[in-house]
């Protein structure tokens, strides 16, 4: 990746990459009664982490995501981003990979990847330089040309993580990338993302249903509950990296996950 | 590539039979030949009708009626459909009532076009504008609505603009629903103001084909229903190479 030229100016370097999230609330407002999706979420994220979402359905992981990246206003409490809230998505601070279905089908691969450089009016020739870069950076050197249609599902969410890093945002969050991907296919992508953050040093906020891909992936993982959604459990994952397919039938990692499952069946 | 061309000879070779049909019954007497002329016949009245002036002069007319129809309902009709879609309210509302319209043949009204325009350019146009405006308004409609809520949500998360979103996300997304619209739009809006022709006008080529048709002139009124023809199909087939340009994602 080429060096970005525009983050966010007024931040000391050295705190590119933190998230405060302290005491957030969420209550959506319905013609009948007020539903709390989140309450009283503080989570304190340092630079260059890893840190993964867990939680059933309706605990409010994708909402809180939603509300890191800009997109949705907090009812209550404060969300800082190198330092600064962030009201409306800021792309200078924070890249977003959506699930499977985000590319968009009429624009070839490297086009979806300079889609956030094009609204910016950043001109072709660096457009398409910084795209190659971030093709290349996630495994997909002269795939450019094709459309999503002619890509496999893991393919497509490689586009999909280029997009989000094009920019050299110094988080990335991630609402489910891998969910409608086979087995197979997911575990090869955990490694390559594994392999890019550590190139990058992004810190990464991950959304995800599966207990494995949390233990797997995360530095650490925070537990959520629904109803209200708020965080039950925060797991530092002392696991060594690189994490290896090995790993996963240890003693280390079972009883992690049990730990996360116990939460989850309790809440669920 | 071999099946592909075996298909077109296909094709080819089912209009052949058409036109070699025709010319039999003609010819042999199987049908009376002042009712059905020829094919042959029939090519070659419609090659000296092309050379009138007179006829050319229909033809622009009736080119000019349809194109003023069809400018003011595509954008009005997708304006409209524009805002059935974005606006929840407004599309409980109005939907229902646009299905009962569009499910009422538009020719019964044709008379009240007569009797507040008059017989000329603006009734016929009017009326084209009228059998046309529906079917826009629908298509439009779905179009909006098959832009997935995801691109909308990548356009916002990277910061796009609100004209942004609508050059970058709506209309690329949209097109090959809009094209599809059009072409079909075009036979309505075609329809219409022949048939407005053929009931009461003093030009275009409707109004030629009706006078043909009550003076028996089968060989003139066969030609003129090549020419429509040709003309329909031309139109729809030249839209028909720009949506497949424009929607080869769409799989």
């Amino acid at each position: 990746m080429q060096p970005l030229a525009n983050v966010t100016p007024l931040k000391p370097a050295a705190r590119a990459g933190a998230i405060q999230i302290d005491r957030v609330g969420q209550v959506f407002k319905t013609s009948t009664q007020d539903v709390i999706a989140l309450s009283d979420v503080s989570l304190d994220i340092k630079p260059g982490r890893f840190i993964v979402l867990v939680g059933p359905s309706g605990c409010g992981k994708s909402t809180l995501l939603m509300m890191l990246a800009g997109l949705r206003p907090q009812t209550s409490g404060t969300i800082l981003i190198n330092g600064a809230p962030i009201p409306k998505p800021d792309p200078d601070r924070v890249g977003v990979v959506f699930q499977e279905a985000s590319l968009f089908p009429w624009l070839t691969a490297e086009e979806n990847v300079e889609f956030p450089l094009a609204l910016r009016g950043v001109a072709k020739a660096e457009r398409r330089a910084k795209a190659e870069d971030a093709l290349k950076l996630v495994g997909l050197d002269g795939f450019g040309k094709r459309h999503p249609h002619e890509l496999s599902g893991g393919m497509k969410q490689r586009v999909s993580i280029a997009r989000g890093l094009v920019q050299d945002p110094p988080v990335l969050l991630m609402d489910e990338p891998f969910a409608a991907l086979d087995e197979q296919t997911r575990m090869t992508m955990g490694d390559e993302l594994l392999r890019i953050w550590s190139a990058t040093g992004k810190t990464v906020v991950f959304v995800t249903h599966s207990l494995t891909e949390a233990v797997y992936l995360a530095d650490e993982v925070a537990v959520m509950s629904a109803r209200p959604g708020r965080i039950v459990d925060h797991l530092q994952i002392p696991l060594p990296r690189p994490r290896t397919y090995e790993m996963l039938s240890g003693d280390a990692f079972g009883s992690l996950r049990d730990r996360i499952w116990r939460h989850i069946r309790k809440s669920a | 590539m071999a099946d592909h061309l075996g298909l077109k000879i296909a094709r080819l070779a089912i209009v052949v039979a058409v036109f070699a049909g025709w010319e039999a019954l003609s010819r042999t007497g199987a049908v009376n030949p002042r009712l059905l002329p020829s094919a042959s016949d029939t090519l070659a009245t419609l090659g000296y009708l092309l050379q009138r002036a007179s006829v050319r002069n229909d033809l622009l007319a009736t080119a000019s009626e349809v194109l003023a129809a069809f400018a003011l309902a595509v954008p009005f009709g997708c304006l409209i459909g524009f805002l059935i879609a974005e606006n929840r309210y407004f599309a409980d509302v109005m939907k229902p009532l646009l299905f009962f319209a569009f499910s009422i043949p538009k020719s019964i009204f044709l008379p009240m076009f007569i009797l507040v325009f008059g017989v000329g350019f603006a009734e016929k146009v009017g009326f084209g504008f009228f059998s046309t405006i529906f079917i826009v308004i629908m298509s439009t409609t779905t179009a909006v609505e098959s832009v997935k809520m995801e691109y909308l949500t990548v356009a916002r998360s990277y910061g796009a603009t609100s004209a942004q979103t609508a050059f970058r996300v709506y209309l690329p997304s949209m097109l090959p629903v809009l094209l599809e619209a059009l072409r079909i739009s075009m036979i309505f809006n075609l329809t219409g103001v022949i048939l407005a022709e053929m009931y009461a006008s003093r030009d275009g080529i409707g109004h030629q084909i009706a006078t043909w048709g009550e003076n028996f002139q089968m060989k003139q009124l066969l030609a003129g229903v090549v020419m429509i023809a040709a003309i329909a199909m031309a139109f729809n087939e030249t839209i028909r190479w720009v949506e497949t340009r424009c929607s080869h994602w769409r799989t």
